[in-house]
């Protein structure tokens, strides 16, 4: 799988490097920039790209915004966004269009490296990878609908747990139920919110957000 | 290629829109010293009138005279005293709407009158400091009518050549008057073309000295409008507080945004470039069982290792940036500790008998620091002297070096000082000649 980074902390750039190649990607190439970032992408075309959200010549959001720029121009190319801080505007941007093929994690997941290469995999083939922090901001902002009140807290688990972009199998290991417990509750709550069942983990992510992020 | 553009300058300088403007209010202020003049004149007069109406200049005065004098006079000065403060107040108004008009200059109006009552009348600040200031104009006056003068006769003289041949086309063995022109020293004749020519002169010279003259009466006229026609002190006081507040909010949110990028451009990062080294040496080390690949494990710890040091480093670092934990000993043991940090050889010496705010000390120390990162970094010095006296409720921070000097006081360094200082009514003064020495002496209130 090909990998194209964007980070302007040099250990930190190094460090992904590393990690990835030993996971057995293929990073094409390895930026500090915004710009760069574009070239390399429109030179590699890449499976999924990361991102740091922060980086020069402003160390705002110019991150972002070439995340947004890549998405709109080469929709093949995942995006997974990585940043310090969570903010709920900077995702409901970044899923304003459509939640495939995009992530947004906290830079302290690359902890946890199997499921950072879990969630980078997911993103790079079309799925979705949201942080528990995201989604929890997302939830807590859309939390005062009167459905989403009529949510028990497993099933609002469960709602979070979707709305990262897990499969049944993710969220049942995950909490330590069955897969079969995991698909009533997702049934149940598609019920509660009034949502159209689907069986494509995608699709139904789709719907979760858009409930979420309103 | 100085003194050239200088030598347009002034050759231009009569000719800018500026120096009309100019002299329109050097002509305006002579009018109004004028008149300023005349009321003592009228009162004078009126008096006179007074005394005339009811027979006190004949030899036989009446016996009525003595009262109604007596009963005059006190009214008249009595409606003087009610009436200048706003009269005052009216003139000011006038010549600072002639000052914006103009000169451009925009001198604040004082605060209005309190109250409508005769008392407030009388006890008007800003009205009689506005009288003060037209009893002024009468001498601010005087450059400004002799700058409006050579400017208007400069231009008269300088047109003699131009007419001369109009009026002077006589027969030859005419026998004529001489033309006068006026000048500042007085009239001058001229009976011949080249004579015109010797006036024109004169005039051109009187149009170069013009616009200097009516700069410095105007210049002059100002600064009295500003001291006398503006807000009081107290307002002055207040805006000075307004401003140095604004500048601390402006610095307390510029130094968390900094605190904030140097955590997230430091510590952060470090810390999660270490969890992630860690994390993947947890995975090289395999769940149970001997490891599968002890080796690259090995190197990953180590940097992790290294990662957690240098993250400790960085917050060292921050922590002293923010408030530097030795302070608390006081200025003296903070101020040694900083010299010894310091690559050039610093001979400090404080003099506290007692110990001054918390807050003055941090901000002698952060001047301090940042003196000593200057010298060091611009006047390449051998030895540098640091002190710190207290006189009565003053302290102040003295940081003397042999560099190269030259020193800006404008420069960001130094004037960003300078704004930190003025929150607490501080004050800095730089002496620093090109060659050397420097000294910057920083005072200070003891408590804020």
């Amino acid at each position: 799988m090909r990998v194209v980074i964007a980070e302007d902390a040099a250990m930190m750039r190094e460090g992904l490097v590393r990690l990835l190649t030993d996971r057995g990607f293929e990073v094409c190439a390895a930026v500090a920039d915004a710009d760069a970032l574009r070239s390399a992408i429109a030179a590699a075309t890449p499976d999924v790209a990361i991102i740091d959200i922060r980086m020069p010549p402003t160390h705002t959001d110019e991150g972002l915004r070439a995340a947004i720029d890549i998405r709109r121009d080469h929709p093949d190319v995942g995006v997974l966004v990585f940043s310090q801080y969570v903010e709920t505007r900077y995702a409901t941007r970044l899923l304003a269009d459509r939640p495939t093929g995009v992530g947004y994690l906290l830079k302290d997941r690359v902890a946890d490296v199997a499921e950072f290469v879990d969630a980078l995999t997911r993103v790079a083939s079309g799925g979705t990878a949201l942080d528990p922090e995201v989604v929890g901001h997302l939830i807590r902002a859309g939390h005062h609908t009167a459905r989403m009140a009529s949510l028990t807290p497993r099933e609002r688990d469960v709602l979070s747990l979707m709305a990262e972009g897990r499969s049944n199998a993710g969220i049942a290991a995950a909490l330590t139920i069955t897969p079969g417990v995991v698909e009533k509750h997702v049934a149940n709550i598609f019920t509660k919110l009034d949502l159209p069942s689907s069986d494509s983990d995608n699709r139904r992510v789709l719907a979760v957000l858009r409930h979420i992020a309103g | 290629m100085t003194s050239d553009n200088g030598l347009m300058t002034a050759l231009r300088a009569p000719l800018t829109t500026l120096a009309l403007r100019q002299a329109v209010f050097c002509v305006a202020g002579v009018i109004s010293a004028a008149a300023i003049l005349t009321v003592p004149a009228i009162v004078a007069a009126l008096g006179i009138l007074i005394l005339w109406a009811t027979g006190g200049m004949s030899d036989q005065p009446p016996p009525a005279v003595a009262p109604i004098f007596l009963v005059l006079f006190p009214l008249t000065i009595a409606l003087l005293v009610v009436l200048a403060a706003p009269i005052g107040r009216a003139m000011g108004a006038v010549h600072r709407r002639l000052a914006e008009r103009l000169l451009g200059v925009h001198v604040e109006a004082p605060p209005p009158r309190s109250s409508k009552r005769i008392s407030a009348l009388v006890s008007d600040g800003p009205g009689w400091r506005a009288v003060g200031y037209g009893l002024l104009k009468v001498p601010l006056a005087i450059p400004e009518g002799y700058g409006a003068f050579c400017y208007v006769f400069g231009l008269v003289n300088l047109s003699y050549p131009v007419w001369w041949p109009l009026f002077r086309n006589h027969p030859d063995g005419t026998r004529l008057g001489p033309v006068w022109a006026l000048t500042p020293f007085g009239f001058i004749g001229a009976r011949t073309f080249a004579g015109a020519f010797l006036i024109a002169g004169a005039g051109l010279a009187m149009l170069l000295v013009a616009p200097w003259l009516m700069r410095a009466g105007t210049r002059l006229d100002l600064a009295a409008m500003r001291r006398l026609l503006g807000p009081r002190r107290l307002a002055e006081r207040v805006r000075e507080l307004q401003v140095s507040r604004a500048r601390a909010i402006d610095d307390a949110a510029t130094m968390m945004r900094r605190l904030e990028r140097d955590l997230h451009d430091g510590a952060q990062i470090r810390l999660a470039t270490l969890a992630m080294n860690l994390g993947m040496a947890t995975e090289k080390l395999g769940v149970d069982g001997p490891p599968p690949d002890l080796g690259q494990a090995r190197e990953l710890v180590a940097l992790a290792h290294r990662g957690a040091k240098d993250a400790l480093g960085d917050l060292r670092d921050l922590v002293r940036g923010i408030h530097p934990p030795v302070l608390d000993n006081g200025l003296g043991d903070a101020l040694a500790t900083l010299a010894t940090s310091s690559a050039i050889p610093v001979a400090v010496n404080v003099d506290l008998a007692d110990r001054p705010a918390p807050a003055i000390e941090t901000i002698a120390y952060f001047c301090a620091s940042e003196l000593l990162a200057n010298a060091a970094k611009h006047g390449r010095p051998t030895r540098i002297r640091l002190g710190v006296v207290r006189t009565g409720e003053r302290l102040t921070l003295t940081v003397e070096d042999d560099g190269t000097g030259g020193a800006n006081p404008d420069g960001p360094g130094l004037s960003g000082l300078a704004r930190r200082i003025a929150v607490v009514d501080g004050r800095m003064r730089v002496h620093s000649p090109a060659g050397g020495p420097t000294r910057v002496e920083i005072k200070l209130p003891t408590h804020a």
